[in-house]
């Protein structure tokens, strides 16, 4: 996996590519959303377009970044989930947990 | 430290995840060439990387002298993949529930599930020799 981020109308986006399976990119992430935190950068979208699939690492990855975010009064939302990955929250029932948007404009507009 | 081995339609690396990126290129051009469609493709990759992981931290205890063996074989419209390792066997009444309310935020214990999710067939047994043998099929139409 490969992560790069970038800011839209104070809005952090975090865009990881590829595959996201376990080993080094459990850590990506985490590392990630903490720097976010002690910037106070506290809204945050995964735009998951570019991810091919994730295994039961991944769906625990999203699952941290969720509570790490709540945990520090801010918000992670999801964004242009894969065919793929929403079969996968689906059946672990976890489209149940995150705020899930079409777009990455409807996520950014959600948090308005 | 051992090293990865490749051999037609097997293939065994030592137990370090630095490798599954390494498992998830040999699965995926083997599975095209037994003409497997991409979401097919997929649906193995996810379940096979699951396992190895499994294996590497908890069968095999991240020991890199300890190896993970995994095998592919095509039959008719079905392909058929062992996954082995070397360590102590694991106890499937210990996994909880993970669609359980207590569960669902847990970022853990899912993999079992989501691999029987995605296959047609699941069988988990103690090897002959130690270890933990996990036999999957996948059934499939191949792309023409």
């Amino acid at each position: 996996m490969k992560l790069t981020h970038r800011e839209v109308d104070g809005i952090m986006i975090l865009e990881p590519r590829g595959k996201i399976m376990g080993g080094p990119d459990a850590t990506l992430l985490h590392d990630q959303l903490h720097d976010f935190i002690k910037e106070n950068k506290k809204k945050v979208v995964i735009n998951l377009a570019k991810v091919d699939w994730m295994n039961s690492t991944g769906l625990g990855i999203l699952i941290s970044g969720l509570t790490t975010m709540k945990n520090n009064g801010g918000e992670l939302k999801l964004a242009n989930v894969t065919e793929k990955i929403e079969s996968l929250l689906t059946i672990t029932k976890l489209i149940t947990v995150f705020e899930n948007y079409d777009s990455l404009d409807e996520a950014i507009k959600s948090f308005s | 430290m051992s090293e990865v081995v490749k051999k037609p339609g097997k293939i065994i690396i030592p137990s370090d995840q630095v490798y599954l990126q390494e498992l998830d290129e040999f699965l995926e051009e083997t599975l095209r060439n037994f003409s497997m469609a991409e979401g097919d493709i997929a649906d193995v990759a996810i379940s096979v990387t699951e396992l190895v992981n499994n294996a590497i931290v908890h069968g095999n205890a991240s020991d890199p002298d300890k190896m993970v063996d995994v095998e592919m074989i095509l039959k008719d419209s079905s392909v058929e993949i062992t996954v082995t390792d070397e360590g102590d066997g694991i106890d499937l009444s210990d996994i909880p529930d993970p669609l359980s309310d207590e569960n669902i935020l847990k970022e853990t214990g899912r993999g079992i599930f989501i691999v029987r999710s995605l296959m047609d067939e699941v069988d988990i047994t103690a090897g002959k020799d130690g270890g933990t043998v996990v036999r999957l099929v996948k059934k499939f139409d191949p792309v023409k």
